[in-house]
């Protein structure tokens, strides 16, 4: 009973699940908008002119427009009763960015939705029509790297008279990781044995000729075998090197910082910057070190590892 | 959803204004002209910024208007209480608001504004075609709100759906007027009314003025009988009993609200039992059958025998009265008598001499008086609406000039030529005869059926009624009038028994009396609907107190909240429990081969519990367990799964 009763599950919702949420009368929740208590003034005005004069039209009207209010509350339940709410993916994001999160709508019912509302620090209006689904992006801003949960959305209507507003708080168990936000461009790549830096590599690598491999998600386009790709041979990327393949590494150590958020931004600002050169890079962390690689994946392990130090 | 209200505020407020034009656009026939000229100025002038927000007027105009919206109010009022001040107040409240649509919050004040102009119609008129228009309009207010709470509003969907909430509101409306407890207000919040200009006869006679009467299809009562309806000939509906005369102008004795001498008449016969339902009235009259012997408060008896009601005649009364039409009123009192043998001065030589011719003076008065009639029937006296006036000692010029007149210039004369005789006498006015409503097996009286008579004392009878128009035209009372017909042409004609008007007519009357049948019932089971009915409603229903009043009707709304939302939600998530019920059904058929799924056991981990058992349907459970999930866990829309589990389900067999 205690359960049922808390006061947080009528803003916060129930728990976090995985599951899809089933909108039904455990979590609906409706309660008078202003402009229905108003409506209820005005009910007691027409209740007393019927009475005054005596008027049995009036007290007709008076009744029917309180039993309108009777049924609007049946008809607000309607307009959230029966959707399905699941989660979609997030993407993660730098800090200070918002981070989106999906959330997929679905209306199995013949009832089209006329106006739904969901709301996580903004609110998107949305009408859903008979049997159909949508997916829908909510933006939460970010403060700081690491995980960071969407909370509770909260999905509601006035529709059909806004007298009443039935809303149900839902947690979808959605969250994202948040990288470092990344220092401002000025600091060069740090220098290795082989590289001086990106730029540097790129001239050199430009002169000498490796060969020819079969494309890699990651390859810089500028390498692509664009000739060998017009004859219909299929994609292939140009490789250039000196005497090794060049490689650097991004040190924790080594990076310069008052205090380890600007050394993880530095870091994050290079990781970038490599993955944009296409360099080969690794990273160590105390206790943790990524092996040098290039490509998106490399990219996306070396910014978890700085998202979750 | 402020900040979009811009974005689709164009179709809204037309919407929204029109239903505003239609909610005041009744009060033509009540408002002053200038508070109606303000308030459409205003409309208009909101409508024309509906495309030129521009043109709207500026705050301090607004202001302006407001002081010159207050002087209006003050000048045709000179206070801001009662019915046509309340609603003037609120017409002109509504034109100024409808001039600063900022927000949603100013729709829904607007809106509510107009709710109340809405019922302030009902102040004014209460029948069928105003509570459905007033019904109508109401919907497309409510309209216009489901169009501010949709994304994109559309004015037919919203017409709909506020016509269903509406209809779904009406059962419930419909409990609350019947058990609502009914208290009557006091008298002294009755806010004084202007009385309107209201139907009626007058409390004095001149033949001639009743003839502007004699054509007016208005209705003043109508009369439901217990049991059988008196013949026409007896419909003789009391009114004021008019007994002192100046030559011209009969009017009411002085004397009329003598009690002391009043003897209750004694009554044979059979009884008629009736309700009267009277329509507003100037005059607290009410017309009884000749003669009532039985009624309930508020309703007195005049020493002339006629009912007056104590209450206010300006609204609509129910009255429950029993009559009987023989009688006998006993002796006559000194201050009657001298009262109904009055005469204004010597008779002239003309008219005594026709006394004496026949046999006024030297006759038993029942005599005389077939003497009368008779003189009346074989003389060539004429039955007419349209008599010659009559400025000069009328009776006289009557009598032996013009010849022409309706019932009041022969029951004039008729009273007169027995008061020539020393034979106390009156005249009574009232209404004869009544327009039979076959549908609602009702009479109804118009003033068209207004009509004056005589009373003549007699020794051992007592007051006698006697008819000389009966005598010139028999049909007018035997028939009735003719109302379509008389007001078509101004001319009377009576309902001959087989006439080829009746044909004519047949249609229209019959429609006419389908609607007044369904007024009467109306105006009986809604507008006269009040404590005291309610009191005896509720108690034929064993309903005795405010106590159980109460229950059974928070009981009866709970009932029709339940209805309605087995209705409204119940039937829509039919589909997830249909769901359900086919997944049950795939369990029972394996659970007869033994394999039985557990409460907490998911649908996944039973299928694969499952397939090692079944290992050649295996396909097929993973199928029903994929569609399942997927209708389950509403990542499907719908029916088309929900066809497909169910053809699944149902070709899939346990062989043994």
């Amino acid at each position: 009973m205690n359960e049922r009763w808390r006061r947080s599950r009528f803003i916060a919702g129930e728990k976090a699940t995985d599951k899809p949420v089933v909108l039904s009368h455990r979590r609906i929740f409706i309660l008078p908008t202003k402009r229905g208590l108003g409506f209820l003034v005005l009910n007691l005005l027409l209740l007393l002119v019927a009475f005054i004069y005596n008027n049995n039209l009036a007290y007709l009207l008076t009744f029917l427009l309180s039993s309108v209010f009777f049924i609007a509350i049946l008809h607000s339940f309607n307009s959230l009763s029966g959707l399905t709410l699941y989660k979609g993916h997030g993407k993660s994001v730098f800090a200070e960015e918002a981070a989106g999160f999906e959330i997929h709508i679905n209306n199995p019912t013949p009832i089209e939705r006329y106006n739904l509302q969901l709301t996580l620090q903004k609110t998107e209006n949305l009408t859903l029509a008979a049997d159909s689904r949508r997916l829908i992006t909510l933006y939460s801003t970010t403060q700081k790297r690491g995980w960071h949960e969407a909370g509770t959305v909260t999905i509601s209507s006035t529709y059909p008279l806004g007298l009443f507003r039935a809303w149900s708080p839902v947690q979808l168990n959605l969250k994202v990781l948040v990288y470092p936000k990344p220092a401002s461009a000025d600091a060069p790549l740090p220098e290795s044995s082989s590289v001086q830096s990106g730029q540097g590599y790129n001239k050199k690598g430009m002169d000498d000729f490796y060969g020819i491999h079969e494309y890699q998600a990651g390859d810089p386009i500028k390498q692509i075998h664009w000739k060998a790709f017009a004859k219909g041979q299929g994609l292939f990327s140009k490789q250039y090197g000196g005497e090794e393949p060049t490689e650097i590494w991004l040190d924790y150590d080594a990076t310069a910082g008052h205090h380890v958020e600007e050394r993880l931004s530095q870091l994050c600002r290079w990781i970038i910057d490599a993955d944009k050169a296409g360099i080969d890079y690794g990273l160590s962390l105390p206790g943790h070190k990524v092996a040098p690689g290039h490509g998106p994946t490399q990219a996306q392990k070396c910014l978890e590892a700085l998202a979750l130090f | 959803m402020r900040g979009e209200f811009n974005r689709f505020n164009k179709n809204v407020l037309i919407f929204l204004l029109s239903s505003i034009g239609l909610i005041v656009f009744p009060h033509v026939y009540h408002l002053p002209a200038a508070v109606l000229g303000f308030f459409f100025l205003l409309l208009g002038w909101r409508f024309i910024g509906i495309w030129k927000p521009d043109w709207l007027p500026a705050s301090w105009f607004v202001l302006l208007l407001t002081v010159l919206g207050v002087g209006l109010l003050y000048s045709q009022h000179q206070s801001l209480f009662g019915r046509d001040p309340g609603t003037s107040l609120f017409v002109i409240g509504l034109a100024l608001k409808l001039l600063e649509i900022k927000t949603e919050r100013d729709i829904y004040l607007i809106t509510y504004l107009a709710f109340i102009v809405a019922a302030s119609q009902f102040l004014y008129e209460q029948n069928i075609l105003v509570g459905v228009y007033i019904l109508a309009v109401c919907c497309t207010l409510f309209a216009t709100l489901v169009c501010i709470n949709s994304l994109q509003p559309r004015t037919l969907p919203a017409l709909k759906t506020a016509a269903v909430i509406i209809a779904q509101a009406m059962p419930i409306a419909g409990v609350l007027f019947i058990l609502f407890p009914r208290v009557e207000a006091p008298r002294l919040m009755l806010l004084s009314e202007n009385h309107q200009a209201k139907t009626g006869l007058s409390d004095s006679m001149e033949p001639g003025s009743i003839s502007n009467l004699g054509l007016s299809d208005e209705l003043v009562f109508r009369v439901k009988f217990k049991g059988a309806i008196p013949p026409s000939d007896q419909r003789y509906w009391r009114g004021p009993v008019l007994t002192h005369t100046d030559g011209r102008l009969w009017t009411q004795s002085v004397h009329k609200d003598f009690n002391r001498f009043l003897d209750t008449p004694k009554f044979t016969g059979a009884p008629y039992r009736y309700t009267l339902l009277m329509e507003p009235q100037d005059n607290p009259w009410v017309f009884a059958l000749d003669m009532p012997a039985e009624y309930q408060p508020p309703l007195r008896l005049n020493a002339n025998n006629q009912l007056i009601s104590t209450e206010l005649p300006g609204k609509r009364a129910e009255y429950k009265v029993t009559s009987y039409p023989r009688y006998n009123t006993g002796y006559i009192t000194k201050t009657e008598y001298q009262d109904a043998t009055q005469l204004p001065g010597k008779p002239s030589d003309k008219i005594s001499q026709l006394v004496r011719q026949l046999h006024g003076f030297d006759s038993p008065p029942e005599t005389y008086i077939q003497q009368l009639l008779t003189h009346f029937r074989n003389e060539n006296f004429y039955y007419t609406l349209t008599p010659p006036l009559m400025e000069e000692n009328p009776i006289e010029t009557f009598l032996f000039e013009t010849r022409y007149g309706f019932c009041s210039h022969y029951a004039a004369a008729f009273v007169y030529l027995m008061r020539v005789a020393d034979i106390p006498s009156r005249i009574v006015s009232g209404y004869q005869g009544g327009e039979l409503n076959k549908i609602g097996n009702f009479l109804e009286i118009r003033q068209a059926h207004a009509h004056a008579w005589a009373e003549v004392w007699l020794q051992d009878k007592g007051w006698v009624r006697v008819d000389p128009t009966a005598a010139v035209a028999p049909e007018r009372i035997e028939q009735d009038v003719n109302v379509d017909q008389q007001i078509a042409s101004g001319i009377v004609t009576f309902v001959s028994p087989t006439p080829q008007t009746l044909v004519a007519f047949d249609w229209l009357k019959q429609t006419r009396q389908l609607w007044n049948s369904a007024d009467y019932n109306w105006q009986r089971w809604v507008i006269n609907y009040n404590s005291m009915s309610q009191l005896q409603l509720l108690s034929s229903w064993g309903i005795q107190n405010i106590k159980t009043m109460l229950y059974s009707m928070i009981g009866l709304i709970g009932l029709i909240i339940a209805v309605l939302s087995w209705f409204l939600l119940y039937r829509k998530q039919k589909s997830t429990d249909r769901t359900l019920r086919l997944y049950n059904r795939f369990c029972k058929k394996l659970a007869r081969k033994g394999v039985v799924r557990s409460e907490s056991e998911g649908a996944k981990d039973f299928a694969e519990r499952v397939k090692v058992r079944l290992p050649e349907q295996s396909a097929q459970i993973d199928q029903i367990t994929d569609v399942f999930i997927r209708l389950r866990y509403g990542q499907s829309s719908g029916q088309k799964d929900l066809k497909q589990l169910h053809k699944l389900v149902t070709r899939f067999k346990t062989e043994d």
